[in-house]
């Protein structure tokens, strides 16, 4: 895999010691769409920044195609930007919006014109080519930030949550326009959102971002399924922990006392008797039943039922202290498993239980 | 009949606003158009009896024999004015457009200090303030004499009573007039345009002119109208330090309400002021509208 982006050891410290971002080592392949995720702080939109140059690291080496560019300005960084409020420029039609990076480029009128004409083509904008950006829809301003970013042909593109201000239909299908996008340009495509369900839906590979450290990199599913550590599992789609202590390991599978009571079996982790582990499986992975069967029992009560549309979540007791949630997918017929205050029996799939380092 | 109340309401609404805009412009205004058509009275103040008489003598001279012939010298006036007015107005954005940018990329508690600042020579008297340019500019002033002391020179140079020493007063005077405007300009920019331009491969000079600048120019026009206007008319600069020699309209003006005795004339000049600023100020509305309202944000 050839890097679009390294970055080693990369430090940004703000004026008055604000870290913004701590010793970061990252890869990002060529032709890849890479999203930075995280919530807001965590040092995402500090390292989107850092690459494109509006930014001087504190320490460490950025380089690009293997070229250091720790220290270019912006200007003679071979990579654009999408900015999140797409920052158009208000005074230039959206022709010449699209026209300005080549212009600065020192491409000619005529390469200019046909280059611009095939981005507009590429957003599905040719007709708005004359009009100001106030003129047009957030969806529209938002197709020729995109436009105006991948004209000058970066070798990588960086997104900084170009999603956030629109409207959720409208969020859904520029999800599969950008990926479209992606695919078609071939140019690296590094992508800041807070959103998990949209890095999901997009990326080829995932870094999830937490107080300016990278927490774990890797594809969409080893994200969802194989978490490190407790912010992935949690901010990732829904979660469950327990905390447990090794009772018994065996080739086949380790048993794990949980500390509410009962017990669960899962893949052998290495772990030695004794240990105290936090456990850890989705909601969906575990199925109810009124009378359990198959290893991985644990009895609960009923607390809390959510109708969610196509799936209902049962909120359940298993001591005082502990809170299990269960996504059951919702039957054609409305049938509901259980009802609040009801046991009910809780069973999961010993491959589908995994071990977090805390 | 509700209607014709309401319009009442309205009307009644705006009377303050109608009142103060015409007492205190419309009224002078025709008071000046009507003397500017009257014949001057022997010690000032006018004679009730209609004449062109002033218009006339814009242009035209009597000789000797009572003919009228072309005289320039009043055109050599106006067009020195309008001239000076010019370097003024482009002193004044060369000087004002960087202390606004400056100060608009300052924090924020800074930026009002700056402000607070720029108007602080609104605290002297400009009379005052402009005789302290003599104290500067004279032969025996801190320029010459510092550039003597330093050996650099032996004869003192010219600097006051010429054009450049009024130019120079007109535009110390003027150029917070130029800086307000643009600093509201430049700060309701948005950095991340600035930001926008750096990343498309334009430099800090590139973004200047294709960025900065045309989102600045709304405020650039205004305060080019704003020190436009008064600079023309200005006549305590150019009579201070231009001398005798470098008349402009404003001092002309100043002079037949005075000494020169001849209401009429100087009313008339004034009416032709008046017309070649309205002229100027219609060309930037139409401009504006051109373009569709100038930059939106």
């Amino acid at each position: 895999m050839t890097s679009a982006v390294k970055i080693q050891a990369l430090n940004k410290v703000y004026p008055g010691d604000v870290t913004a971002l701590k010793s970061a080592d990252l890869e990002i392949g060529d032709n890849e769409f890479f999203t930075l995720l995280g919530p807001s702080g965590c040092g995402k939109t500090t390292l989107l920044r850092l690459i494109a140059g509006f930014e001087e690291p504190t320490a460490g080496v950025l380089s690009l195609f293997g070229d250091d560019i720790s220290t270019l300005p912006p200007e003679k960084r071979p990579v654009n930007t999408v900015f999140q409020h797409y920052s158009l420029f208000p005074h230039m039609s959206v022709f010449e919006n699209v026209a300005f990076g080549l212009r600065r480029l020192g491409r000619s009128d005529k390469d200019a014109k046909a280059r611009v004409e095939a981005m507009l083509d590429l957003v599905h904008l040719t007709d708005f080519a004359g009009r100001k950006p106030s003129q047009l829809s957030g969806g529209q301003q938002q197709r020729v930030a995109l436009a105006r970013a991948l004209a000058p042909e970066p070798k990588v593109l960086l997104l900084d949550e170009p999603l956030s201000a629109l409207d959720l239909k409208l969020r859904q299908s520029m999800r599969a326009e950008l990926k479209r996008l992606q695919k078609d340009t071939g140019i690296t495509f590094v992508f800041v959102t807070h959103d998990q369900e949209e890095a999901l839906a997009m990326s080829d590979r995932i870094a999830v971002m937490s107080a300016g450290e990278i927490q774990q990199v890797g594809d969409p599913s080893a994200i969802y399924e194989h978490p490190e550590n407790r912010f992935v599992a949690e901010f990732i789609g829904d979660a469950n922990f327990l905390n447990a202590t090794v009772a018994e390991t065996t080739p086949s599978g380790t048993t794990y006392a949980l500390d509410a009571g009962g017990t669960l079996t899962g893949p052998d982790q290495g772990r030695a008797k004794g240990e105290a582990v936090t456990l850890f499986f989705r909601p969906e992975k575990a199925t109810l039943s009124q009378v359990g069967e198959g290893p991985n029992q644990l009895r609960c009560t009923v607390k809390d039922i959510l109708y969610l549309g196509n799936s209902t979540d049962y909120w359940l007791a298993l001591d005082h202290v502990t809170t299990l949630i269960v996504r059951s997918k919702n039957q054609t017929d409305g049938t509901v498993i259980a009802d609040i205050g009801e046991q009910i029996s809780l069973s999961l799939d010993p491959a589908a239980l995994r071990i977090l380092a805390t | 009949m509700s209607s014709i109340a309401e319009k009442l309401r309205v009307y009644t609404g705006l009377m303050p606003a109608v009142f103060v805009i015409g007492v205190f412009m419309i009224v002078p205004i025709m008071i000046i158009f009507v003397y500017s058509f009257l014949v001057a009275g022997d010690f000032g103040g006018v004679k009730p009896k209609f004449s062109t008489d002033a218009y006339v003598q814009l242009l035209f001279q009597k000789n000797l024999f009572d003919v009228s012939e072309f005289n320039p010298a009043y055109l050599i006036i106006a067009f020195r004015s309008l001239w000076i007015a010019v370097v003024t107005v482009l002193g004044c954005l060369l000087l004002g457009f960087p202390v606004a940018y400056y100060i608009a990329s300052q924090p924020e508690d800074r930026r009002n200090l700056f402000l607070l600042l720029i108007t602080i020579p609104f605290w002297t008297n400009l009379l005052v303030r402009t005789y302290c340019w003599i104290l500067v500019l004279r032969d025996t002033g801190l320029i010459n004499g510092a550039l003597i002391n330093m050996g650099l020179i032996d004869e003192p140079l010219t600097l006051l009573y010429t054009e450049g020493a009024v130019a120079l007063g007109l535009i110390y005077t003027y150029v917070p007039f130029m800086v307000l405007p643009i600093y509201a300009a430049l700060e309701r920019l948005d950095v991340r345009l600035i930001e926008a331009s750096r990343d498309l491969y334009a430099n800090r000079w590139v973004t200047l002119r294709h960025v900065v600048v045309p989102l600045a120019m709304p405020g650039m026009i205004a305060g080019s109208i704003l020190v436009f206007i008064p600079a023309l008319g200005a006549f305590i600069a150019p009579d201070l330090l231009g001398g005798g020699k470098n008349l402009m309209l404003g001092s002309l003006v100043q002079l037949q309400f005075s000494s020169a005795r001849n209401w009429p004339f100087g009313a008339a000049l004034s009416m032709v002021i008046m017309a070649v600023v309205l002229l100027c100020l219609y060309a930037y509305a139409r401009n504006v509208r051109k373009n569709g309202g100038g930059v939106q944000h």
